[in-house]
């Protein structure tokens, strides 16, 4: 049987980064100190082309053999066309590929290897190349320091593809959906639900001091802790269900990385042994989809991923939108 | 947990300051880190400590420590 496998990841940062104040006791709190900002005429798609570019680079990896691509992005180039038509012309990928973009956030990667796997293990594609690439940075407030001292820009390629096997190297899968939490992080205009208008632009202050408009990010700090608290344990205890594991046969967890202080309260809720679950956000920030891919690489730079190490990532936020899944490591 | 103890954690985790400054007629505002990242806090502590999860927006709510104290009422000790 064919079974889908994580090849290569990549990862690229914009150069021009802002810094968190140090003098600030939020800044140790939730573990940011620098985070990558893309330029005024830096979208994410140009984001991703480099990542993705940078794969080929160091993979030697033959962009024509790519025969599907997949991004993950709530910072699209245009409303249409989608974003990932304008990356195959960019990276000079086949024509006879499929794209297509799909708009998750933080639980996005693990969505979207569940995707890749799709395509892979039916036999209607060969080699995906799944990119991840968000400019959070756009739509938040410079003033708004709830939410400006979390995000980074950042973009990420992964390869995928299959190999004759029969264990899966990518699953089980648990998903998780509830709309119910749509206003708790949100851009509320500029869809077509309260399209942009001179009211939407008008900056308002909260009880903290902080400002935003209608066509800023808003987070409910507080909210989206209760979300994670109430839903990420049960999802867990799901995926151990399924996949018939306990917590002890894991070797890594690679979490969504919003922000130091919510994964660690996480991990020591969920007794997870520091060792095997990297927090890695301090030069990033919040990167959306791109967090966990960006841990996996670091791990794996680092040498801490070794041929059939069993990981489970567990991504969550916006939608409210959440996922877990089990990766045995294959490389 | 006892109301005291939750005070003093409060004091040393969420909006640093030394221990006994605050009384349940503290207000919340006049208190420098008293912000977003302290509501989550309060949250972490709460269901660190007791086990139970505090709604954000009933703990915005909250003018006096006194009222924070007030929506845990149930769990804590005197």
């Amino acid at each position: 049987m064919i079974k889908s496998y994580i090849r290569d990841i990549e990862y690229y940062l914009p150069e021009n980064v802002e810094n968190n104040n140090v003098e600030d006791r939020l800044t140790d709190k939730i573990g940011i100190y620098s985070r990558p900002i893309a330029l005024k005429n830096e979208t994410a798609s140009d984001l991703a082309v480099m990542a993705a570019e940078k794969l080929f680079l160091e993979t030697k990896f033959n962009r024509q053999d790519v025969d599907f691509i997949i991004f993950c992005t709530q910072s699209p180039d245009y409303l249409l066309p989608t974003t990932a038509c304008l990356i195959q012309s960019k990276l000079g990928i086949p024509s006879s590929c499929g794209a297509f973009d799909f708009n998750l956030g933080c639980s996005g990667y693990i969505y979207g290897l569940s995707l890749a796997k799709g395509l892979v293990e039916t036999g209607s594609a060969r080699h995906i190349l799944l990119l991840t690439g968000d400019t959070y940075s756009k739509y938040t407030n410079e003033n708004d320091r709830s939410v400006r001292v979390l995000f980074g820009d950042a973009a990420t390629a992964t390869l995928i593809s299959g190999i004759e096997a029969q264990e899966d190297f990518i699953g089980p899968f648990v998903f998780g959906t509830d709309g119910q939490g749509a206003n708790n992080l949100i851009v509320p205009a500029g869809g077509h639900k309260e399209p942009i208008t001179e009211e939407s632009k008008v900056e308002v202050e909260d009880q903290f001091g902080n400002i935003r408009s209608r066509a800023n990010l808003y987070m409910n700090g507080p909210e989206i802790f209760n979300f994670t608290l109430r839903e990420i344990p049960a999802t867990i205890h799901r995926l151990l269900d399924i996949s018939n594991k306990n917590l002890t046969e894991y070797d890594l967890f690679v979490f969504h990385q919003a922000n130091k202080y919510m994964l660690e309260h996480l991990r020591k809720k969920l007794k997870l042994d520091v060792e095997k679950f990297p927090i890695d956000l301090g030069n990033y920030g919040n990167t959306v989809s791109s967090t966990i891919p960006i841990v996996l690489k670091n791990q794996l730079r680092q040498n801490r991923i070794e041929k059939n190490d069993l990981l489970m990532l567990v991504g969550f936020g916006v939608g409210y939108s959440w996922a877990g899944c089990n990766v045995r490591w294959n490389k | 947990m006892t109301v005291k103890e939750f005070i003093a954690k409060f004091e040393q985790d969420v909006v640093f300051v030394p221990e006994g400054t605050l009384t349940r007629e503290t207000v919340l505002d006049t208190l420098d880190d008293w912000d977003s990242m302290a509501t989550v806090a309060t949250i972490a502590l709460v269901d660190e400590n007791l086990g139970i999860q505090l709604n954000g927006d009933q703990l915005l709510s909250c003018k006096t420590v006194g009222d924070l104290i007030g929506l845990l009422n149930h769990q804590l000790e005197d």
